[in-house]
């Protein structure tokens, strides 16, 4: 697997010479321009199939929030400007829908972050049937977000759901509670939902770094006479901390846009008070109005992209306070 | 020729990608036309039978070969855009009366109107299946059979509560669901609809109050070109309506949409059901109900002692952008004519689009007599159609069904929502001329 005399001296340096020797060839293979085209062809493919199946109809649904663009003339899509935009932002309903988006994912994040947690420290004993059970725990994961809705749909369903059942045999309520027609008891119905769907992933995520943090680390504290909570905060925590923060960022962000669950569940009723930002999104996409649509979308993207900067700044900030 | 070989392997996958994305699906080698049918409805149980429908038409038209297409139900409709939109892939497909105002918009449907013009299916069809073929022209959609509401009630609870015969009007029916309705033992009167689609059970309590007063050819509007949600039979029909809710009704029915209702009725849970045929079925499968505990009667009445039906329709179609319009257009005449159209709406609990169909049994007794019999007196039954085909007809079943539901909450009043409704209907009729 050498390369030959010639080729290598037709091929300019790969890299500049930083120290004073190289690697022997043996251990680090020239950087040819030969090789830099096996490397580039074999990208290729992945790289074509993100630029023509992501980004480019990103862009140009994003092209679609500045024009007219409508089911019912397709053809025509002539540009106008930020109208969109100012139709989403003077549509009484989308701050509505901004609220609910707030409580959807601070409710759902917090519980699914502890449950999560909880389970993964749980999961990190050896015990009998462990493989069994992790893989039960996390079975939810890998199932639709709109079948869960609808399972959800059918548990809180007044007359004939199993929640109502439960709570009504074991004396909690008198009558049935009418969990999805009611606003004030519909968005903690599918808040609950996302929760049971959400734990499993910060249980795998978790369990994956504390399967990290090397066992000296607790025998090290343990011999020092810290406690289990001891231990917990000042060894686990701040080992674990930057999957923890990133798990964090990411759930934030597709619980954000997850308006599947949503949709099966409640289809953002009663009178609008499930409805997040996404799925309300999507409910203008199902009237033809693409455009507003994509309008919508992009600011749905860019407050994300500002929440994700500020809070990779604020994690950072801490991780350095530490130090 | 040993580096060579993984950049030439990676080179061949990138290019055999970027082919695949490129090439295009003419399949069109000598004579033989092969047609491509999109559905936008689908389940299996109509695959099927439009397969067999299908086979048929194959062995009397040979050289020609058909291929369905079904997405999946909720992908159907955009799946369908977008082939239309590229302009190949689709001959015949599948219109709904929602979708032709959109479809023609674009110009994607064909006025099949002269090709039918000798068509000798045409006497065949009911009145309400020709006047939605528009037999003047222009023709864009042959219907396949009609979804039409009748009201399914429990024999038995009408009876334990002191009534002899079913209701017969909207005001009846609220008397008998009230009468019913008892929520400490989990037994209401009527299965309400307040999620999705709820809007459309309003809009057949509002046009039976004011059937009078309607334009059959638009059923929100009256001849005078003002919206129905202004009459005053409107106020009065949205007032029972929060009525039969509030004392008739389950609670949790503000959230129900079809499949909740149809569980609280086969459950035993409510008497009184509005629904499509398609239902009978499913009471009949699936249901702890005996044979002789539920009936059905027609649509219910307004005070003037006429209902307002709104069919609801679909058909079949051909593309503006086929190649092979003569052959789809075939497709479409074997599908609507013969045994094909009786075959496909007993298949898929469809009022069926044939006169024929009064004579068969299958819908001349029992719980289907009664769409026929609504069919035969028009008087009572008036037909009308319902805007569906307007351009904002989407954005108005959601905005409807939203305020319905906060009517519902007690948020707004029935006075507000209808006047709401009235601005809105105005508004859009306005900004079209």
């Amino acid at each position: 697997m050498t390369t030959t005399l010639p080729e290598r001296q037709a091929t300019p340096p790969a890299a500049p010479a930083g120290g004073p020797s190289r690697p022997p060839a043996s251990r680090r293979r020239a950087f040819t321009r030969r090789r830099a085209l096996t490397i580039a062809a074999f990208l290729a493919p992945a790289f074509v199939v993100v630029a023509v199946f992501t980004y480019y109809p990103m862009l140009s649904g994003s092209l679609g929030a500045f024009r007219t663009w409508t089911i019912y003339n397709v053809a025509e899509q002539p540009w106008t400007g930020l109208d969109n935009f100012r139709g989403v932002l003077t549509d009484p309903l989308f701050y509505g829908t901004v609220g609910n988006t707030i409580v959807w994912v601070i409710g759902s994040i917090v519980p699914q972050f502890v449950i999560g947690f909880a389970l993964a420290l749980w999961m990190r004993r050896k015990f009998r049937f462990r493989g069994i059970y992790q893989a039960l725990v996390f079975f939810p994961w890998a199932v639709s977000g709109f079948l869960i809705g609808v399972l959800f749909r059918w548990m809180f369903n007044s007359e004939f759901g199993v929640i109502n059942d439960l709570l009504m045999r074991s004396g909690i309520v008198d009558s049935p509670l009418p969990w999805l027609a009611t606003p004030a008891l519909a968005m903690p119905a599918v808040i609950i939902a996302n929760v049971w769907y959400g734990v499993t992933f910060f249980a795998i995520m978790i369990l994956a770094a504390l399967q990290s943090v090397p066992d000296e680390l607790y025998e090290a504290s343990a011999l020092d006479g810290a406690g289990k909570l001891r231990s917990f905060w000042h060894v686990t925590v701040p080992y674990i901390r930057t999957t923890l923060a990133l798990t964090v960022l990411l759930r934030t962000i597709w619980i954000f846009n997850f308006p599947d669950l949503i949709f099966g569940m409640t289809g953002g009723g009663p009178g609008g008070r499930t409805h997040i930002v996404t799925s309300y999104m999507i409910s203008i996409t199902q009237q033809g109005e693409y455009g507003r649509a994509s309008a919508l979308g992009l600011i749905v993207m860019l407050v994300l992209a500002i929440f994700a900067v500020f809070y990779l700044l604020a994690t950072r900030e801490k991780k350095e306070a530490y130090r | 020729m040993k580096h060579r070989t993984p950049a030439f392997v990676a080179m061949i996958a990138a290019g055999a990608l970027a082919l695949t994305g490129c090439s295009g699906s003419s399949g069109d080698d000598g004579s033989d036309v092969s047609l491509q049918m999109v559905e936008t409805l689908t389940n299996p149980a109509r695959q099927k039978i439009l397969k067999e429908l299908i086979a048929g038409f194959e062995e009397e038209n040979p050289g020609v070969t058909v291929e369905l297409v079904s997405p999946p139900n909720e992908q159907a409709l955009s799946t369908l855009q977008q082939m239309l939109q590229a302009g190949n892939g689709v001959d015949v497909l599948e219109v709904q009366d929602s979708t032709v105002g959109p479809f023609t918009a674009n110009d994607w449907l064909y006025d099949m109107n002269s090709d039918l013009a000798d068509w000798d299916g045409w006497d065949a069809l009911t009145e309400n299946a020709k006047s939605f073929a528009n037999e003047e022209g222009p023709t864009y959609l042959v219907p396949y059979g009609f979804y039409g509401l009748s009201l399914f009630y429990r024999t038995d609870l009408i009876e334990e509560a002191g009534f002899d015969e079913p209701p017969h009007s909207w005001e009846d029916m609220i008397e008998m669901a009230e009468a019913i309705n008892d929520p400490s033992a989990n037994q209401y009167g009527y299965a309400f609809r307040g999620g999705t689609n709820g809007a459309s059970n309003a809009a057949a309590i509002i046009t039976a109050y004011a059937a009078d007063e309607i334009d059959p050819e638009n059923a929100f509007l009256l001849p005078d070109g003002s919206t129905v949600f202004a009459t005053p039979e409107a106020e009065e029909a949205m007032t029972d309506y929060l009525d039969l809710f509030t004392n008739g009704s389950p609670p949790s029915s503000i959230a129900w949409g079809y499949p909740e209702m149809v569980q609280g009725f086969a459950s035993g849970s409510t008497a009184f059901l509005l629904q499509d045929p398609e239902v009978i079925a499913t009471i009949r499968d699936d249901s702890t109900l005996e044979e002789d505990q539920w009936s059905t009667t027609p649509l219910l009445v307004g005070p003037s002692g006429k209902a307002a039906q709104p069919l609801a329709s679909a058909g079949w179609g051909v593309a503006e952008s086929s190649e092979h319009k003569e052959e789809a257009v075939a497709l479409v005449e074997y599908l609507s004519s013969g045994d094909a159209p009786l075959t496909f709406a007993k298949g898929n609990s469809l009022v069926p689009i044939v006169t024929a169909a009064q004579d068969d049994p299958y819908f001349a007794e029992g719980p289907w007599a009664t769409y026929v019999s609504m069919n035969t007196d028009p008087d009572t039954y008036m037909n009308v159609v319902q805007p569906r085909a307007v351009e904002w007809w989407t954005e108005w079943e959601k905005k409807a069904d939203r305020e319905l539901q906060s009517m519902l909450l007690g948020e707004s009043t029935p006075e507000d929502v209808l006047a709401g409704w009235d601005e809105y209907w105005s508004e859009k009729y306005a900004s079209e001329k």
